[in-house]
């Protein structure tokens, strides 16, 4: 078995110096490359904490995060954007485009933050604009787009430094059901053509469904860690779609 | 760059700030340049109106009243300090002119007009006679002969240091500008002043010199009173004579300088709050920018480089409004006599330039720590 790109052992997240929330307890599980993961779980339940751990947005009060091998939990916060730069891409229920810029200039954002030359960067950032069906809007303002549009510039932003893993909150969250679907077609084409492990955090177990493996999340606690067997392999046709049945790894 | 880069898109998208902000660099540049200028330009009207038609350095005999030898030594010792634009040797006596029961102490300085001219400019300076300091002329201010009816061609007679009268005619009647000068000083020639102080051909009553920087006036006149060629002579010099004036230009310059300091001031105050809101109002977008990975020192960076971008265009517009307002003071000065040409000072406004770049890049620290403290889970979970 190859080495596993994320490893979170018994992550915990408690918020508060007076009064203190857990926000999550003891959360371990591991990630190998080119996994198609879902989060799901109620409002509250702790699966967007539990993201942005993982995602090296926020650190945890116990436990660590192992990316790619190495222990990332106490890093320097400079290493932590570094990783996060180059390991990570972030699609979130807002969006978070930059509204200043025109959606060529966001796609291009991560890659210029990793050091490279617009020049240089531009093919790589309009093959994920076109990937995405966006050519046509290259020049426009982030703000002049449609909230479809805007996550689909968010996705291509995403992709465009090529990250091992894709972290999603709530992606389709403010879309309608035709860009619900069409997000997720785009997320499972990328995963199975460019190798993207995904975790897709989610309160919709419909959505879920169409994911290999379903991390359920309650009262901060991982509840259940299962293989999807019922997963629609004529939409997502990954071969983890075929894989074995459920699974309780975890509760 | 790219801190840079987002730094003026930042800028380019928030016009109204960003114009409010340079408007305030360049009104506070403007008013130092222009202040800077007027302070040194007023400061150098009034010595020059003071002592740039006088001796700014004169060597005399070290006992009053004894002639000093105008030596080849002598002349070389002066001619060999660089400050030294031009030398008159002069004689000078006092006289008195009565008239009845008034009578009124004149000054008499006599010389070679020519040379006279290099110090006092009198030629230049006549309202009524002409320029000539024949054996028997003598020239006399406006305000002595408006007081007692002189007009160029009448005869002056004045009692001489001896107690003899000697009558001499006036050829030129100069205005110096100050009442004082014009009521209480003549000019004769040389050769009569040598005659009535009894002086051999060097003997002169003092040896007065004109520097290129007036302010050198100390050190020249150490230097010049260490020469051995001036052994046995007095060396004074204009500032140890005017210390009240001094006094005046330095309390002048230190309350230039207070109003400048806080003109500089309450430009940083209003960058420093202008850039903290700007820095609250990017917070979203700081905070995406390090999601995606942009380290600390960099994202601080974007409101270092927005201010810098404010500080060089508002202090190059700064010094134009600068400029703008000197060219207006000297265009009014042409119709008002009252008023003094204020010159741009080069140096100054290079200075003032530099310093409004600084103030507004200073002013951006407080912004730039923020930003590069910033989490970027504060805008995440916020949303």
């Amino acid at each position: 078995m190859a080495e596993p790109l994320l490893e979170a052992v018994g992550l915990g997240k408690t918020y508060g110096d007076r009064v203190k929330t857990v926000a999550l307890r003891d959360v371990s599980f591991s990630l190998q490359p080119g996994e198609f993961v879902s989060v799901i779980g109620q409002s509250g339940s702790g699966k967007s904490t539990l993201l942005n751990l993982i995602g090296l947005l926020d650190a945890p009060t116990t436990g660590r995060v192992m990316l790619a091998g190495e222990d990332v939990t106490s890093a320097p916060r400079a290493r932590r954007a570094e990783r996060r730069n180059r390991l990570i891409g972030f699609v979130f229920q807002f969006h978070y485009l930059l509204p200043e810029f025109s959606v060529l200039d966001n796609v291009l954002m991560p890659g210029r933050i990793a050091g490279g030359r617009t020049s240089a960067l531009l093919p790589q950032a309009k093959e994920a604009l076109a990937l995405l069906g966006l050519e046509e809007l290259e020049d426009k303002s982030a703000n002049d787009l449609s909230g479809g549009q805007k996550q689909r510039v968010a996705i291509a932003r995403a992709l465009m430094n090529r990250p091992a893993l894709i972290l999603a909150d709530e992606p389709t969250g403010n879309l309608d059901s035709e860009n619900t679907k069409t997000v997720y077609e785009l997320f499972r084409r990328f995963n199975r053509e460019l190798g993207t492990a995904f975790i897709i955090v989610t309160h919709d177990r419909a959505v879920a469904q169409q994911t290999d493996r379903i991390l359920e999340v309650q009262d901060g606690r991982l509840r259940q860690d299962v293989r999807n067997p019922y997963v629609d392999s004529t939409v997502v046709g990954s071969a983890a779609a075929a894989s074995s049945a459920a699974t309780v790894v975890a509760g | 760059m790219l801190s840079l880069g987002i730094a003026a898109r930042f800028l380019r998208k928030s016009p109204a700030q960003s114009i409010l902000i340079a408007a305030g660099i360049a009104v506070g540049i403007g008013v130092q340049v222009f202040l800077g200028s007027l302070i040194t330009s007023l400061q150098s009207s009034l010595v020059d109106q003071t002592i740039g038609h006088s001796p700014q350095i004169v060597v005399a005999a070290a006992t009053d009243g004894r002639p000093v030898t105008y030596t080849a030594g002598v002349r070389k010792a002066l001619a060999s300090q660089q400050q030294i634009t031009n030398t008159v040797p002069q004689r000078s006596f006092s006289a008195i002119y009565r008239r009845g029961g008034l009578s009124a102490p004149l000054q008499v300085v006599g010389g070679d007009l020519p040379q006279l001219d290099s110090i006092y400019d009198v030629s230049s300076r006549l309202s009524a006679g002409s320029a000539r300091l024949g054996p028997n002329d003598v020239l006399v201010g406006k305000e002595f002969a408006t007081r007692y009816g002189f007009a160029p061609g009448d005869k002056l007679t004045l009692v001489l240091p001896n107690g003899t009268t000697t009558d001499l005619t006036i050829s030129g009647v100069f205005d110096f500008g100050s009442s004082a000068t014009n009521t209480a000083m003549a000019f004769v020639n040389g050769g009569f002043a040598a005659s009535v102080l009894r002086y051999g051909a060097d003997q002169y009553s003092s040896i007065g010199s004109q520097l290129s920087d007036v302010f050198a006036s100390k050190t020249v006149a150490a230097s010049l009173a260490a020469e051995p060629a001036l052994h046995g002579m007095k060396v004074t010099e204009w500032q140890a004579q005017n210390t009240s004036l001094l006094s005046a230009l330095k309390s002048q310059s230190a309350s230039s300088y207070m109003i400048q300091f806080f003109v500089l001031v309450a430009v940083a105050l209003g960058i420093a709050s202008t850039l903290a809101i700007s820095a609250v109002q990017k917070t979203r977008q700081i905070g995406i920018l390090k999601a995606m990975g942009m380290q600390d020192r960099r994202s601080g960076r974007i409101f270092l480089w927005q201010a810098f971008i404010l500080g060089v265009v508002g202090a190059a517009v700064g010094v134009g409004v600068g400029l703008a307002l000197i060219a207006s003071f000297t265009l009014l000065g042409r119709h008002n006599a009252a008023l003094f040409p204020i010159k741009p000072q080069v140096g100054f406004t290079v200075l003032s330039f530099m310093v409004g770049v600084l103030v507004a890049s200073a002013s951006s620290l407080i912004s730039a720590r923020r930003t590069s403290r910033l989490d970027p889970i504060e805008v995440i979970q916020n949303g």
